[in-house]
């Protein structure tokens, strides 16, 4: 295992240095010069640049983030790129700090363009750009998207967002994220795409093993007080919670599905078998 | 972000509301009807603190919102009794305060709500402020925050004015500092400045004692102290597993008498039924004891960077920086990164052998054996 490791030492370098070389580059934006040394942090030490902020991107798989500053007279521009675990991640962690208000464009997986900021997700990066101005008012959007796009072009990686989403309504639907812990706030859903609806939210959490997912099925049953058995999947319940509301929830395989926060539990699990159909 | 870029009379009736009713069981949250008993909040005993000079009354366990991902966590805190909520402008770009708003919603005025600015400027920060009232559907915040301040030097003659003048327009309550490091030099500052009204600090059982001393300092001045990173990053790291060590940790900082509450993080249902057991019970013995055994597992691998071994090595080695390095590798698993970074170092330091002392001339307060430690860097990186 050692001597692998060590092989691939030279192989590690050229590819992560060389390729934050080529998109953290203040030229790309004409005009523009670096204005001091990039920034690096890692798990450890991301709490010195985003204080309590960090513990975000370290939920969603943080591995590293490289940055650099930008100046332009008296306008500054900060570009920084995360690398995260895995596309997956990348796309969370966008999920998690995109306005959900706005609506998500075609850059990568996902990206969103304000007045004086971006975000967007690509293979396993996350990069968010943010331009102060003089006037706090001003549209640099422009300006932004056209920075973005040449950055995007020279990020290698999947640049469509998970194909769980797909299996998602897009009726009413608001947002997507990913949730990285707890989906639901429950403890038994342990990592998972949410969609959020005018009305309900519904997710998906895939375990390693069908086993795992009747496992954490059970536990999930025993935690719903008068849940009643619904025919979706492999096996479903049904239930009126507190906090969640009309809820109900299914396996299907390694896959457990669901919706909550719906008036009754017989509309949740309505939705929920359409939400079992459209999965593959 | 950090970026290099990083009402009314309200005070008085604070002062005689305390918020929850001042006494647990008074009953001021009303219990829905439950539907499904294994959803609804235990009935849970609550412990309360005043914090200090604003005279809040709150929960000694509050609620960390910053990871919070699904509002039902925080209505039903709010439901167990749970009366501080603190989440920031920066978290999730702005997303984390619109939950938090939106979860506490016709409760807002029954809790302590905190948040905090990352800006750098008077306008900034005063922006951000109307901002942050604004996705917390409030119109004023109990507690506002300068985030992240680690030296007086950060704290600008600007921000204090902006502070204050949010005080004076009943948008800040009280205003504070929130501190991750550098503590023992900025506590006794904001003391002696009589300008903050809380501190928001990193606490926990694994830190310097020094960190009590300037609790203390804190508390006498009666600044309100919040305790955060109560759990050393236990729920994170995965490094307290034992049962019952991270309940043991909440209790530990509980118990110190400068600290007004806490707020671990809460993501789910079952963490926040664990964490509300805190309040339940004293810090025992047996929490010593799980303690205890925590420290010794992590002490001799964990540097805390307290700077104490600098200079000391008798071949001029940067220990710190190499036993921090090693961390990349052994605890984040990026090998790639410790050995990059190792193999910056000076020529002679990156040659240099623990192996060829007869005896290290470093010694760790806290115990990290050194010489093992640096061995092992350079048997991994050189």
């Amino acid at each position: 295992m050692k001597t692998a490791h060590w092989a691939l030492l030279p192989t590690l370098f050229a590819t992560g240095m060389a390729g934050a070389q080529d998109y953290l580059n203040c030229q790309l934006a004409p005009g523009w010069a670096q204005s001091e040394a990039k920034r690096n942090y890692v798990a450890d030490n991301l709490y010195d640049y985003k204080d309590g902020a960090a513990e975000g991107y370290l939920s969603y798989g943080f591995v590293r983030m490289q940055g650099i500053t930008c100046k332009s007279g008296a306008n500054t521009l900060t570009i920084d790129v995360s690398e995260m675990n895995d596309a997956d991640s990348a796309y969370g962690i966008f999920s998690a700090n995109r306005d959900p208000r706005l609506p998500v464009a075609r850059i990568g997986m996902g990206g969103q363009i304000q007045p004086q900021s971006a975000l967007f997700a690509k293979g396993k990066y996350y990069v968010e750009i943010v331009e102060l101005t003089a006037d706090p008012n001003s549209d640099r959007t422009a300006e932004l998207s056209a920075l973005v796009a040449k950055m995007q072009g020279l990020i290698e990686g999947r640049d469509s967002p998970p194909e769980e989403l797909d299996w998602f309504s897009k009726e009413n639907l608001v947002s997507t994220r990913l949730v990285p812990k707890s989906v639901l706030g429950l403890r038994q859903l342990k990592r998972g795409y949410v969609a959020t609806y005018k009305q309900g939210q519904a997710f998906i959490v895939e375990e390693a093993t069908p086993e795992s997912a009747a496992a954490a099925m059970k536990d999930l049953r025993a935690h719903f007080a008068g849940a009643t058995a619904a025919p979706i999947g492999d096996e479903a319940f049904q239930a009126k919670a507190q906090y969640l509301d009309g809820t109900c929830i299914f396996r299907k395989g390694r896959t457990l599905g669901g919706y909550a926060n719906l008036p009754d539990p017989q509309q949740a699990a309505a939705q929920a078998a359409k939400l079992a159909a459209a999965m593959h | 972000m950090k970026s290099n870029t990083s009402r009314r009379d309200f005070l008085s009736a604070g002062l005689m509301l305390p918020v929850m009713g001042g006494a647990p069981g008074m009953g001021f949250w009303k219990q829905s009807a439950p539907p499904a008993a294994a959803t609804s909040p235990s009935p849970a005993k609550l412990s309360y603190k005043t914090l200090g000079k604003t005279g809040l009354k709150v929960t000694s366990v509050g609620m960390g919102c910053m990871i919070t991902s699904d509002p039902s966590v925080i209505e039903r805190a709010a439901d167990a009794g749970i009366n501080y909520f603190d989440t920031a402008r920066g978290y999730q770009h702005g997303n984390n305060e619109r939950m938090v708003g939106a979860a506490l919603g016709a409760k807002r005025k029954q809790v302590v709500l905190s948040t905090k600015t990352e800006a750098r400027d008077k306008d900034g920060v005063l922006k951000e402020l109307d901002t942050s009232l604004r996705e917390l559907n409030t119109d004023y915040v109990d507690i506002w925050y300068l985030h992240g301040k680690s030296s007086p030097a950060e704290i600008h003659d600007d921000l204090i004015e902006a502070q204050q003048l949010a005080k004076q327009q009943g948008k800040a309550r009280f205003v504070g500092v929130s501190t991750h490091s550098g503590q023992p030099q900025l506590i006794p500052w904001m003391a002696q400045k009589d300008v903050f009204d809380v501190v928001l600090t990193a606490f926990n059982f694994s830190m310097d004692p020094g960190m009590e001393q300037a609790i203390d300092v804190a508390a006498k001045a009666g600044m309100g102290v919040v305790a955060m990173k109560v759990m050393a990053g236990g729920s994170r790291s995965q490094k307290m597993a034992k049962d019952g060590a991270m309940l043991a940790a909440l209790r530990w900082v509980i118990k110190h008498p400068g600290v007004g509450t806490t707020i671990p993080s809460m993501t789910d249902m079952d963490q926040l039924e664990e964490n509300l057991k805190a309040m339940e019970g004293a810090f025992s013995d047996s929490d010593q004891k799980l303690l205890a055994e925590h420290l010794e597992l992590i002490l001799p691998l964990y540097c805390r960077m307290c700077g104490k071994c600098e200079g000391t090595c008798a071949q001029g080695l940067p220990v710190a920086d190499v036993l921090r390095f090693l961390t990349y590798a052994d605890g984040y698993g990026q090998f790639a990164l410790g050995r990059e970074r190792f193999l910056e170092l000076p020529a002679k330091q990156v040659a240099a052998r623990c192996a060829d002392c007869t005896e290290c001339t470093v010694k760790c307060p806290y115990g990290v054996q050194v010489s093992s430690r640096m061995a092992r860097a350079q048997e991994l990186f050189a």
